[in-house]
């Protein structure tokens, strides 16, 4: 019988990326947004799925897909905030500045984490850090973006509403165990590498 | 004995665990007062949408007791301060109109700091985003009317960034400006937004 895990979790990613797209493309607030609006809510849309599923690519022996899809989660977060710059730089500037409202905060400190958390995987054998000290920190601040990260979008008007809060929520909540889950699967991966002492 | 235990592995990872603990409790308190120092619509940024019916506007009738006339004069009223935001996507000069599309109003009074009195044609600016465009396409002109009330009627509003939102703004030379960010909720019909203007000095 042939192993079926990899096309049905080709599958459920497909699924996680499908679902919020497909409701964000079909809201009337999407049908009445401008090009740079459009552009964002489609990227922070990807963001959002990629989020779910990045910690779960970080379990396996291999990391490349993680990486890869590190860089893409970067690529469409800068992309979601430049188009917010080029839909009204004065009210992207507002929501960055300590004025700005709740869920703007969440989105700064998101990705500051972000930026943190790629640069500790970029950097990772350059630092001096131990390999238990850097998947701590490494996990913790991937818990920071994605639950401020999916908080932002839930606190946010627009074409996530209705059916796209419970969606939200369950990407939040499929990325967030995903972090333990990886976080334990590589420990004892480092463990069982380890040589036993006598 | 205590000399062996510090140059010792489990002494140093002990020492880095704690560290660490410190360093990412102190992240962790940092993000939540960040969080809960902000508000949720942003500084100043109070709800004033309502549904319903719209409620008729109650101006005082100028009573017979010339004391009461004398305290009126004498009243002050705060003066609506400028909140931050209040003048984003704003441009000088709307143009006068009536109507910005239907579906959703915009009214409140104006009065004077000084006397607490309606002020009778005062030019007063809004803009917002609607079903039909952003807040630099959705700009107007209003005047006040005799009972200090402005009102114009626009399209449904939509969320600006993350929220719908109203600018109402003053800027003319009489009073001192002020420039006022709020925000409603999607199903609201109205937003209610009153000033009150001071003279500059």
């Amino acid at each position: 019988m042939a192993d079926l895990r990899a096309p049905a979790l080709g599958a459920a990613a497909g699924a996680v990326v499908a679902l919020p797209l497909s409701l964000a493309l079909t809201d009337r607030h999407f049908a009445d947004a401008s090009t740079a609006l459009a552009l964002s809510i489609v990227a922070g849309t990807l963001a959002a799925s990629a989020l779910a599923i990045q910690p779960l690519l970080a379990r396996g022996r291999r990391i490349a897909r993680h990486q890869l899809l590190g860089a893409v989660v970067l690529g469409l977060v800068l992309v979601h905030v430049g188009a917010l710059f080029a839909e009204s730089s004065s009210d992207a500037w507002f929501a960055l500045s300590p004025d700005g409202p709740t869920r703007a905060r969440m989105a700064l400190i998101a990705t500051l984490a972000l930026f943190a958390v790629v640069a500790l995987g970029a950097l990772r054998t350059r630092l001096p850090l131990a390999p238990g000290t850097w998947r701590l920190l490494h996990g913790y601040l991937a818990v920071v973006v994605i639950a401020l990260g999916i908080g932002h979008a839930v606190l946010t008007d627009g074409a996530l509403d209705d059916a796209g809060t419970p969606v939200l929520l369950g990407l939040g909540a499929i990325g967030l165990l995903g972090v333990p889950a990886a976080h334990v699967a590589r420990t004892r991966r480092a463990r069982q590498r380890r040589p036993s002492s006598p | 004995m205590a000399r062996v235990l510090q140059g010792s592995p489990i002494v140093a990872e002990v020492r880095r665990s704690w560290l660490l603990s410190l360093l990412l409790a102190l992240l962790t308190a940092g993000i939540v007062v960040a969080l809960v120092d902000s508000e949720v619509s942003g500084t100043g940024a109070e709800n004033v949408g309502e549904s319903g019916p719209e409620r008729p506007a109650v101006t005082p009738e100028p009573g017979p007791d010339r004391a009461a006339d004398a305290e009126r004069v004498r009243r002050r009223c705060k003066a609506t301060q400028s909140n931050p935001g209040g003048t984003n996507n704003y441009i000088p000069d709307a143009p006068p109109r009536d109507s910005l599309g239907s579906g959703f109003v915009i009214t409140g009074r104006v009065r004077s700091a000084d006397g607490c009195r309606p002020l009778d044609g005062v030019r007063v600016q809004v803009w917002l985003a609607t079903e039909t465009g952003g807040e630099q396409d959705n700009r107007a002109s209003v005047r006040t009317g005799s009972d200090g009330r402005y009102r114009i009627e626009t399209d449904p509003t939509v969320p600006q960034f993350g929220e719908p939102n109203i600018h109402v703004g003053y800027d003319d030379d009489e009073y001192g400006e002020v420039f006022i960010r709020r925000v409603v909720d999607l199903d609201d019909e109205r937003a209610v937004v009153d000033l009150t203007l001071a003279r500059d000095g």
